[in-house]
Parts: structure tokens; sequence; C-alpha cells
């Protein structure tokens, strides 16, 4: 097997056995890259140092050093996340040339771990979409069917991880962003509870919602990462002080008396038969283990995309007010005076969808509508929230689909905005809740596509949820054969 | 013409003095070269967080206390958005709902007369960056470095009625905010500044009516003169059958009018949302209560018991608590009762304050203290110096550091005072000049200030120049 | 509930082509009319006690960044300051 073919679990074992380099992880993930970019377009930008960085995890090993577990493995970075002196564009014509000054809080701690930095990911404009569609850089293909999407908008973190382009990576998750790309890719995704990893460098769209997230072929690799990122960040106020267990040690496997709730409203008239037969497959294995299910409902789930879309879209609406063409980013050439100024730049800066999403914020904040709209929004996230926060008193995960179908073909769905945000229907609660949830593959469709099941947890229970997700993947015989899905 | 009252309202922002900004580590500090102090934070950059420093919570909240607002313990922050090339996010870090302090009031004094302010509210915010215009380039140029200096907004109720009583409001909150030594308040560098809210109405009435607002008022005078301007304005326009817009007006001090500013072409609508990215401030009991002990004696409640205490009149209050170093001296010679405080009032006012304005220093840089100050008092109130030879002594004491007492000794000042010995010369220069002792009692008044003139002549200027002259009086009588 | 998209432009600095405009009116109504089965909302959003914020030291941190550094991506710099067109008002 090659080594872009491996996990991180395993190749951090053969870096600590000396059964390989640093140097010869890079050199075959960059080799693999050059063979199948052209087909995927997952980066937008890779790194041309990425020997440098591998002989320097080399060099620090050959002295004895005592390195982190995560040291030389190559690792993307969706490219809404601040990388200082690499080019960070959010897939928008308004950052295509901005070059940030500082690194992201999860960049500073990548780096420290001597993690070896791919290159930045393809993704949908600002993180607004679910197909990586709407970016202004390239289009990128799902590895399964290069006529499909990989999902977004962290769709060029997933579809790296899934080619074999990288070995980890990076992305956000505002409504579903890290998880519905993981389940269009066949690969595992976690958005983490919402505090336990520092936004500080992550290009905001919806502040209350967003946060990074781990994505990898398994449940191990994905938990490493995820005990790199979180910690209290005091750049970020929203960042928590805890402690955090080291995740991946402590994954056990054992599901016995493990409590599953299934929320009849996730599995609604949207959802694909196919996916639904896969996703109830997932929970009766788990059942069969020990575990024990029982259906739930969470009626409020109903107003979950509306709240979701308002409370997203008035944040974004002010969070991206600052791309004003006045200190960096895109300038239109021909304007006269400061408002024409503005209105040329925001205009040709951004396409479409941002558009649309900024004028749906800038409705739903402005005066007279407030009440009628964000305000019933923030109540009814209100809401979900205590619903969610009962429904786990009897409950210690719930199991859902993570997008009603595999993925779709490339500009199918982008005609028809409401029917794509409609999909979302199994991700945003955990954004509005601000509670864990995790993607993990459940099978192909006939066709081949990869589906993807998600499990939900309390806040702050991420070791509960990978606990659940390992347990799974094990029952199942690994999500990860060996080789690439391609 | 119809009887008007003016009505006036205040908003007040104050740069608070803390060292770093209000929502990153950056120095908050005037005057430095341009945009060099600045980071992602506050420039707005993509991917960059607020931090609300905590200083900036402490002196609200005891400036709350100083206005006897009430303080709200749980609030937060809210955004303001709006597009500007001196605003990098396109938006400000405000407090909308729900401030920090509110329902508060100021007692202030207006030509010796007490009237209660009302204030709505005082809350925190960022401040924003400078606009300057250069010859040489036909737009603006925009220097962040102001931007996320901390501002507390102070905002007054509509109970200002003149603009004496708006100028006192001003220079009590001012006196207070150095006071706390919150703020320093420096108008010509932008540290205190003041929207002033205008409008007037037929006395009797009690609905508000239309107001403008009036920015670029730079200082106290450019206060009292925006508002006596604005004030006739719209008496004129209301007497001549027009109504009042509500606009927005900008203050030209140098032309002495107020122009309206030009309209965007939609009014602007803030839409106000809770901050994402900051949590609830949340400020305990115990903390909130040890804020309230550490405000000390403000200036205001200390001109007033200076007035009470020692019958002075208003502005001779006001000058002495102007200065912590002025009125710590005044009390600690008043504390000691050896002389009267009227006359400590005075030679603090007059003598000390010309010394050290002429030097420049501070009262702490001079020799005087309590101790030698009373001392020099009591002699000129006890008649051993006169008034004169006190001045000369307190300059030489300044000058010299020598003790009083050593220097009336030394400069041979004590005047006589020895009635026996004073009779006896009045009654020598009586003697020698019987022609003026008759002249004056044939009715020529003059010839009092003439022999009292003799008399300290003759006694070498040594003589109690009051004592003198009443004896002279009292023989003259006899 | 009509909105007047122009006006919503203006206040997010954005410019809607004529030809764009009924359509983004159209996609913005029905996003918008989804919104309106959301249930009544109670009292006002007041702040959450249960997260209070850890507030930051007041340390002021000099030369962590240039201007330089900061100014690198601006589209227009003169005398060290950003330039932009003319303000208006």
């Amino acid at each position: 097997m090659n080594l872009y073919e491996k996990t991180a679990t395993e190749l951090s074992d053969m870096l600590r056995r000396k059964e390989c380099s640093a140097a010869e992880i890079s050199q075959e993930v960059l080799e693999r890259t050059e063979t199948s970019e052209e087909r995927i377009g997952a980066y937008i930008t890779r790194c041309e140092d990425v020997m440098q960085q591998a002989e320097a995890v080399d060099k620090a090993i050959a002295e004895g050093r005592a390195l982190h577990p995560l040291a030389g493995i190559p690792i993307a970075l969706k490219d809404n996340i601040s990388t200082k002196g690499i080019r960070t564009t959010c897939a928008s014509r308004m950052l295509e040339n901005y070059v940030p000054p500082y690194d992201a809080a999860v960049t500073e701690k990548v780096r420290r771990a001597g993690m070896v930095i791919t290159g930045k990911t393809n993704m949908d404009e600002f993180a607004m979409g679910a197909s990586t569609e709407t970016s202004y850089m390239k289009v990128t293909h799902n590895p399964h069917n290069p006529e499909y999407v990989p999902g977004g908008s962290s769709g060029g973190s997933a579809a790296a991880v899934a080619a074999g382009e990288t070995i980890l990576s990076l992305g956000s998750d505002t409504g579903g962003s890290i998880r519905q790309p993981a389940a269009l890719c066949g690969i595992v995704g976690l958005k983490p509870t919402y505090g336990s990893v520092s936004r500080y460098g992550l290009v905001a769209y919806a502040s209350s919602l967003e946060q990074i997230g781990p994505m990898g072929k398994t449940v191990r690799d994905t938990a490493m990462l995820y005990s790199l990122i979180c910690g209290r960040d005091q750049m970020d106020a929203t960042t928590v002080r805890r402690e955090y267990p080291d995740f991946a040690s402590a994954l056990s496997g054992k599901v016995q008396g493990l409590r599953i709730g299934v929320p009849r409203e996730y599995f609604g008239d949207g959802i694909c038969p196919e996916v639904s037969v896969a996703v109830w497959e997932g929970i009766r294995l788990l059942e069969q283990a020990g575990a024990s299910v029982r259906e739930i409902s969470l009626p409020d789930t109903e107003y979950a995309v509306s709240a979701y879309y308002i409370i997203a879209s008035a944040e974004a609406s002010s969070n991206l007010a600052r791309y004003d063409g006045v200190r960096y980013g895109f300038r239109a050439k021909h304007y006269k005076g400061l408002t024409d100024m503005y209105e040329r730049t925001r205009s040709e800066g951004f396409g479409d969808e941002v558009k649309r999403r900024v004028m749906l914020g800038t409705f739903v904040l402005s005066s007279g509508y407030y009440d009628a709209y964000y305000k019933k929004a923030r109540a009814a996230q209100q809401r979900i929230k205590r619903e969610l926060a009962d429904a786990f008193r009897e409950c210690d995960i719930l199991i859902t689909p993570t997008y009603p179908t595999p993925a779709f073909p490339l500009g199918e769905k982008s005609d028809d905005p409401l029917k794509l945000y409609m999909s979302d229907i199994c991700t945003v609660t955990a954004n509005l809740s601000g509670l864990p949830a995790i993607s993990v593959p459940c099978g192909k469709t006939a066709s081949g596509l990869p589906m993807g099941m998600q499990m939900m947890a309390p806040a702050f229970s991420e070791q509960v949820l990978l606990n659940a997700a390992y347990a799974y993947e094990t029952l199942c015989g690994g999500f990860w054969s060996g080789g690439t899905v391609i | 013409m119809k009887d008007y009252e003016i009505v006036i309202g205040l908003e007040v922002h104050a740069e608070l003095n803390t060292q770093s900004k209000i929502y990153c580590s950056c120095r908050s500090a005037f005057g430095m070269d341009v945009n060099t102090q600045i980071c992602p934070v506050c420039m707005g950059l993509p991917g960059a967080l607020p931090t609300l420093n905590e200083k900036v919570v402490e002196y609200a909240i005891r400036m709350g206390h100083a206005l006897n607002c009430h303080i709200n313990t749980v609030c937060r922050q809210d955004r303001k958005n709006y597009f500007y090339p001196d605003l990098p996010k396109g938006y400000q870090i405000s407090q909308a709902d729900v401030p920090l302090c509110e329902n508060g009031y100021l007692d202030i004094l207006v030509g010796g007369e007490a009237r209660r302010i009302r204030v709505n509210r005082i809350h925190i915010e960022e401040d924003a960056g400078k606009l300057l215009h250069d010859g040489a380039y036909p737009g603006s140029l925009a220097d962040l470095n102001r931007c996320g200096v901390p501002l507390i907004e102070i905002v007054s109720e509509p109970d200002l009625r003149s603009s004496a009583e708006a100028r006192a409001y001003l220079e009590t909150i001012r006196s207070i905010l150095l006071c706390l030594g919150i703020s320093d308040c420096k108008m010509q560098e932008g540290s205190i500044r003041c929207d002033v809210n205008v409008s007037v109405r037929e006395k009797g009435t009690r609905e508000l009516t239309v107001r403008c607002e009036m920015k670029n008022v730079n200082s106290f005078r450019a206060a009292v003169r925006g508002i006596e301007y604005e004030a006739k304005r719209q008496i004129e326009i209301l007497e001549g059958g027009g109504t009042i817009i509500q606009e927005t007006r900008r203050w030209d001090d140098g032309k002495g009018m107020s122009f309206p500013m030009r309209t965007k072409e939609d009014a602007q609508d803030y839409r106000y949302f809770p901050e994402p990215d900051l949590l609830t401030i949340v400020v305990d009991e115990e903390k909130v209560q040890a804020l309230k002990e550490s405000i000390p004696e403000l200036p205001h409640a200390k001109i007033r018991r200076y007035m009470k205490d020692y019958g002075f009149a208003e502005i001779d209050a006001a000058l002495i608590t102007e200065d912590i170093e002025r009125a710590a001296l005044f009390e600690a010679c008043a504390e000691s009762g050896r002389c009267k405080p009227k006359n400590i009032c005075n030679w603090i006012l007059a003598d000390l304050a010309k010394y050290t304005n002429d030097t420049g220093q501070k009262i702490s840089q001079t020799p005087i203290t309590p101790k030698r100050l009373t001392e020099l008092i009591e002699q000129v109130e006890k008649g051993v110096i006169s008034n004169t030879a006190g001045k000369k002594a307190f300059l030489l004491m300044m000058e010299t550091g020598r003790e009083p007492l050593a220097i009336i000794e030394e400069e041979g000042m004590a005047q006589n005072s020895n009635r026996e010995e004073l009779r006896q010369l009045v009654r020598e220069v009586f003697s020698d000049n019987q022609k003026s002792v008759l002249d004056y009692r044939n009715g020529k008044g003059k010839a009092l200030g003439y022999l009292v003139g003799q008399c300290m002549k003759r006694s070498g200027g040594k003589a109690n120049p009051s004592l003198i002259r009443e004896i002279v009086t009292h023989m003259l009588s006899e | 509930m009509r909105m007047d998209i122009q006006h919503i432009a203006k206040l997010a600095r954005l410019h809607i082509e004529a030809e764009a405009l009924s359509v983004f009116e159209k996609e913005m109504e029905t996003i918008v009319k989804m919104a309106e089965h959301l249930p009544e909302a109670e009292d006002a959003l007041l702040p959450d006690r249960e997260t209070p914020m850890q507030l930051r030291r007041d340390e002021a941190e000099d030369g962590k960044f240039t201007r330089e550094e900061m100014l690198m991506n601006a589209p227009e710099v003169q005398l060290g300051c950003l330039a932009v067109p003319k303000t208006v008002g």
C-alpha cells in the first residue's frame, strides 16, 4: 500500500518506529496529488515548501526530540482558515489575492505540532453553500464520481482526504459544512461543540454557529486531530475553559448500555430510501452489539432550517460588511465617489449566493423587521436547544442521516437555492444548539456513491460521540480497507 | 413673540485612559505615527475576534456610581452596523438594549442654584479611526490608530434648559472624569467629545418637540454658542410659521453657524443585534460594591460642601476643588483651625495660583506645605506682619524654601502692633503737625490720611497700618 | 410583507442589476416565506447568564505588527494611510 493510502494513526506509528520518514510520506502525497488533482480540483493553493516542512520533522526525529503524535502528517486547511504568508481566499474574488499577516489559532497549533501543511482547499464562497459549486476559483469533483459534487462548503477538504491528496484536513461547519461533504465523500467529519475550538483566524460567516473541525479517513484519525485543535484560546472569547481528555487513546469501541435516540423528524419525506435503509442498518448493528434504541420525536425541528438561515444570514450580513475595498481584498477598478466604490467592489467581488445571504441578513435585521424575523428565529433556536437537551436526558446519542441523499451531479441543484436549503434539515440543529455531531460513512448506493450517518451528543460529550462512532466503525469492519476511493 | 423654552440633551463621549484598547491589546495612545498602533483585531482583518478589556468595564461602572446610576451587572454588547472608511469592521461594537449603567442623575450648580439633570445611560463602545485630508491627495486618508480606543458614552435626558446649564453639566462631567482618573479629557485631542440635541417649545408645554442633533462641537464654549445659535434658528423658523426638520447638523465654530450635514440617501438604519463574538458581561455584586467604595469625594460634592461649611461663593469653591492638590492643601490648612478658611482660600487662589502659573510648577513641586501656609496666614491675621509683608514672605518662602517664621525674623518684617508705643508715636506726630490736626477738626477729611502717612513714615514703615489708622482716628475725635 | 429590494441593497452597499432585480426579489421572498411559520417569540432576548465571559487584563503589547504588515494587502496606501475616495457628508 502506498503511504498516502494509510491513516494518520498508521503513519504516526510508522514514523515512531522509523519505518518511514516524514519526507517519504510527503513525497508520496505530493506525487499522488500531481496525478489526481487535475481530476479532483481539491486545492486552491498548494504549498511549495511541503518537502522542507517534512524534512524539518525528520531532522527533529533524528535529533531524538519528543514530537507530537501528528508530527510529519500531511494536513490540508480549508481556505477560510488564516495562514500567515499563504493566501487565504475563501474561494472568493473578494479575497483572491489576500495574504493574511497572521495565523489562525488552529494553524498555529498545526504548525507547532510539526504537521506538514499541504495547501488550502476549495470551498463554497465564504462557506455559503452545500456543494462547493459557488467557489469563484474552481470546481471540485467528488473522488467517487467526478461528475458529482463533493458536497460543501468544505468540499475541497473532504475530497483531498478521500483522494489521498492529504491524510487529514480541517474544515469549518456552520450548518453542516464538515459533516455533509464528509458523508458525500465517504470520510469522517466532526463538528465539535461550539466553544471547544478557537475561531480566531477563521474568516467569519455566522459567528454563533460555526466551528472548525477535523476530517479524516477514520474515527481515530479524526479524534487525534480534534485533540490537537481543541482548547481555550484567549483570542476567542467564545471558547470555553475546560480539561479535554486524549480522545483517541480513550476510544473503547464498547456500546453496551449506550442509549440511542432516533428522531423521526430527521427521517422525513425528503430522505432518499437508500440513505434511510443504510442508516437504519447502522443503528441495528449497534443495537445488536448491546446498545438500546428508541424512536423519539423532536417537533421543533420543523423550525430549524428557517431559524438557521435567518440567524446565519443576519450574522453573515454583518461579518461581510468589512469587505469594502479599503484595507484589503478586491477593489473595483472604476467608481465615482465612496458609495459607488463600496457598491461596485462588493457587487463585483461577491458571487450571487453570498449576495443573496447578505441581502437576506440585511433585511431580517432592518428596521421594522427585526422582531418578525431575527427575534423569532432566536426564540426558535432556544426552543430547539431546550428540546435537544431534554432528549439527551433519555439518550446518550442521537442517530440520523447526515444528508438526505448521496452526492448529486454538478450543476443540478444550483438553480434552486431553496431546494438546497431544505436539505440542511439534518445538520443545522447541531449548529443552532452548539452540540457536537459527527458524520461517518455508512455504505454506498448502488451507483457507488457514499452515504453518511450522523451521530449527535450533548455539549462537550465528544468522547461519547467518538466512542460510538468508533464502535460502529469496528462493527462494520472499518471505513478504510486500504487504498483510496479511486 | 411667544415665550419659548430651550430643551437640551447632551451625549458625551469620553475616551478612557486604559493601557490597551477595548477589544485588543494594542496600546491606546494618542499622537502616534499613522497606522502603527493596529493589529488584525482593531483593523478588522478577516478572522479577527474581539476580547473585552476588564478595566473598561471597571471604569464605566465607577462613572456609573459617580452619576448615581443603576449598574446592570448582567449586560452584553451589540453591533451597530454602518459603512464608513474609519470603521474597519463595517460595524461598531457598542451597547444597545442593555447598557452597563442607566437611570442616574447629576446635580449641577448654575449661578449658585442646584439643578438635577437625569442621566439616561452610560455604555461602553469602541472608537473609530480618523479620516485625514491632504492637499496632495484628492480623497480621504484613513488612520486606524484610534480604532478600538475605549469610549464611554454618557447620555443625558433632555433636562437642560439653557446654554449655561449645558456648560455647567459638561464642566461637571469633565471634573468627575478627571477626579476618577479614567479619562484625561483633552478636548483638543478629542478624548472628550460632545453631541448636542436641541429643541424649542412654548413655555408651559410638556411634550418634546422635534429636535436637531449637532455634531462637531469641539469645545464647551462651542457647545454654548451652538446651543444659543440653534435655539435662535429654531425659534425663528417657528415664529415664521415653519416646522423644524429633524436632522443632524454640523456646528461650524469659525462661522458661528450650524449647517445640515449632507443627508445620506437613506436615513441610517443601524440594524442593531447582539454581538455574537462576545459573551454576556457578568459583574459580581461584591466587585460593584468595591468599585462604589473606591469613588473619592467628587468635585461637585466637594464644592457644595465648601459652600456650606465655609460659606464660599461657588466660583471660589470650584476653583479650589478644580485641582486636587489645591483642595488637599486647603483642607489641611482649614483643619488646623489656626486661621480663617476665607483667608486660606484667598492665599491659594491669588498668591499661590499666580506663583504656580508663572513657574509652571505643580503645588507638590513647590516648598509649600500646609504647616508653612498656615503659619504665614496666622502671622498676617494676628497682625504680626502686614499683608504686603506677607506676600513678600510668601515669595521668599517659595523661592528659597525657608520657613515663614524664619523669614519674618531674618527680614525684620514684623510690624509694631504695640498700642502704647504707637499711641506715643501718634502723639509725637500730632505735635509736629498741629496744622493738619487743626485742618481735620475744621472739616478737611484728607488730613487724616496725611497724618496716617506721617505716622507710618516716622515708624519707618514698621507700624501696623490699620492700628495706626485706628489710633489716629480715635485721637482726632477726642 | 413586501421587501424593498433597492432599499436593502443600498443598506448592504450592493448593486443589483436591473435584470437580476426581480429574480433576487422572488428568491428572497420564497426564503423569507418559510420564516413566516416560526412561532411567536416570548419576551425580549435577555443576555444569557449561563455563559459569563472571561475578561482580558488591561496590558498593552507593543510591536506585535508593523505598519507594512498590516497594510500589505491594502489596495491603495498614501502617506501611510488607507486611501479612499472623498467621503460625502
